[in-house]
């Protein structure tokens, strides 16, 4: 037995090392990281009194503005507005998404109803499809607004949820079978986990089309919410207030990204492995 | 002791198409007996394993396991795959359960089967790794652990041991000796390899390329308890090497 033993070891060490080549960040990385945008921002800084202050302002300026947009209290109500539109049309897309996207992957009628409709939605550029949304939903408050967030995120939660169904190995739902295992156990231990990468993968591009989506709503449709905040200042020329709401969405953005990946390392752990 | 015949083949009949993977084969496994089937690949041997299991339906003929015609999987029949079907996102524990869950047992008993099937194989201490963690040898072993922790009474093995290395192969048909010596059930093999064959074998069934026909039934009468190398070291394993050999090679030439 323990000539196996030392073969087992030998075989996770090798999975170890190929796991850490490029997957972990080592210090360095961090250092590398930390360190261009340290330069980056102190250039900016340092080369600030040259520029023109109507076009562009240095970063200290835009601290002061985030401090002085803290303050009067509209980054929060701003933030706050955003919020409730970025999180309302996200889980309508991840219920929807999902929902159409299992059906379509399992069912062949579902999959033959939907597909010219995602194919068509999904090769308008979404942004089309704004003013439509105005029209449609006008004065009902926050619902043009959630739609379209709705409408940016849901197709690749949709195709990529349909392409994990339909991509379930099929020698595995063969073993399935051979065990006597029945419809419900098939779902839940074969064909969920085997499309859950597939699906949180879809989420995480699905937060980028989100925000573009709760942004440009909020540039189109009603004068509220962080993209209000950047349209409103760059009216009166206030570069610095409006880099904030800015830096808010991108930090949004990283924060939402670097959690889903991070769910993705929990749920799926074997798919970290270089193969 | 009259020997029972446990699954009965009778003109079994598959059409893919224009090709026919075998045709009126017959066929009969007895009671604690190893089968191995041995035939040139594509020959249709992991078809007709599938059609014992109901996984794949006859276009002619019947498959029965004692005296039932086979229409879908049972349970007291088991299967260990060629390429392994461990499910990546199980542990090795949660694997070997995956098919004693499914005999509607206490939680308990189920842990307690998956226990002890996990040490038989060898794979104690492995219990929460993922299938990704071990060598191709200790994923077959769960793969083996996870059929005998149902206690079939029929094994079904689909070239279990083609796809490791020569080495590793050998250590696992040791270790199927053994399980099977402390206790012999009913288990049809499927390899090409004579070797293999001839090792686990109480009798080999020879096929024919495609259409697979039974080309002959040999009996290996090597004694058990076996080991590999106590195997290759009997004087009738030479002869009986050849024979398979020379039977295998017409099949080549008529391709």
């Amino acid at each position: 037995m323990t000539l196996q033993r030392v073969g087992v070891e030998v075989e996770e060490a090798r999975v170890r090392s190929s796991r850490s080549r490029w997957r972990r960040l080592r210090p360095g990385d961090w250092a590398v990281r930390v360190g261009t945008v340290v330069v980056l921002l102190g250039i900016w800084q340092l080369y600030g009194p040259n520029l023109n202050r109507l076009i562009l302002r240095p970063p200290s300026d835009i601290v002061a503005a985030f401090f002085e947009l803290l303050r009067n209290g509209e980054l929060q109500t701003a933030f706050a507005q955003s919020m409730k539109e970025f999180v309302g049309g996200f889980v309508i897309a991840l219920v929807l998404g999902v929902a159409i996207g299992v059906a379509s992957g399992r069912w062949r009628f579902v999959y033959n109803a939907s597909d010219p409709i995602v194919s068509a939605l999904y090769s308008v550029p979404s942004v089309a499809l704004v003013p439509l949304i105005a029209v449609a939903f006008r004065s009902i408050g926050d619902a043009p607004r959630i739609a379209t967030v709705a409408l940016f995120a849901i197709f690749p939660i949709l195709i990529n949820t349909q392409q994990g169904v339909r991509n379930v190995d099929r020698q595995l739902l063969e073993v399935a079978r051979a065990f006597n295992t029945s419809e419900r156990k098939m779902w839940s231990d074969v064909i969920v986990p085997s499309a859950m990468p597939y699906v949180l993968a879809g989420v995480r591009l699905a937060i980028g089309r989100a925000l573009i989506g709760m942004i440009i709503a909020e540039f189109f449709v009603g004068l509220v919410g962080l993209g209000y905040l950047i349209i409103s200042y760059e009216n009166v020329f206030r570069i610095d207030a409006m880099f904030v709401p800015v830096i808010v969405v991108a930090a949004m953005g990283v924060l939402l990204m670097g959690s889903i990946q991070w769910l993705e390392g929990r749920v799926a752990p074997w798919l970290k492995t270089d193969r | 002791m009259t020997v029972t015949d446990r699954i009965i083949v009778e003109g079994a009949t598959k059409r893919y198409a224009a090709v026919t993977v075998f045709d009126r084969l017959d066929l009969a496994v007895r009671e604690r007996e190893t089968l191995c089937i041995l035939g040139p690949s594509g020959c249709g041997k992991t078809t007709l394993l599938r059609a014992m299991h109901g996984l794949v339906s006859l276009d002619g003929g019947t498959i029965a396991i004692d005296g039932a015609k086979v229409a879908s999987p049972r349970k007291n029949v088991a299967m260990v795959f060629q390429h392994f079907g461990l499910f990546p996102w199980k542990r090795v524990g949660e694997n070997v359960a995956f098919g004693v869950e499914n005999l509607g047992m206490a939680r308990g008993e189920v842990a307690a089967r998956v226990a002890r099937y996990i040490e038989l194989v060898g794979l104690k201490g492995f219990e929460d790794h993922y299938p990704y963690q071990l060598s191709g040898g200790m994923q077959q072993r769960a793969g083996l652990a996870r059929a005998l922790a149902t206690e079939p009474d029929i094994l079904l093995m689909d070239e279990p041991f083609g796809s490791l290395d020569a080495q590793t192969r050998e250590i696992l048909q040791d270790e199927l000796l053994r399980i099977y010596a402390a206790q012999p059930r009913t288990m049809v093999f499927i390899t090409h390899s004579i070797e293999e064959a001839i090792a686990l074998g109480d009798r080999i069934l020879v096929m024919t390329s495609r259409p697979a026909r039974v080309r002959e039934l040999i009996a290996i009468d090597i004694p058990r308890p076996r080991t590999v190398a106590s195997v290759i070291a009997h004087p009738r394993f030479i002869e009986l090497r050849d024979h398979c050999w020379r039977l295998l090679r017409e099949q080549q030439v008529m391709v």
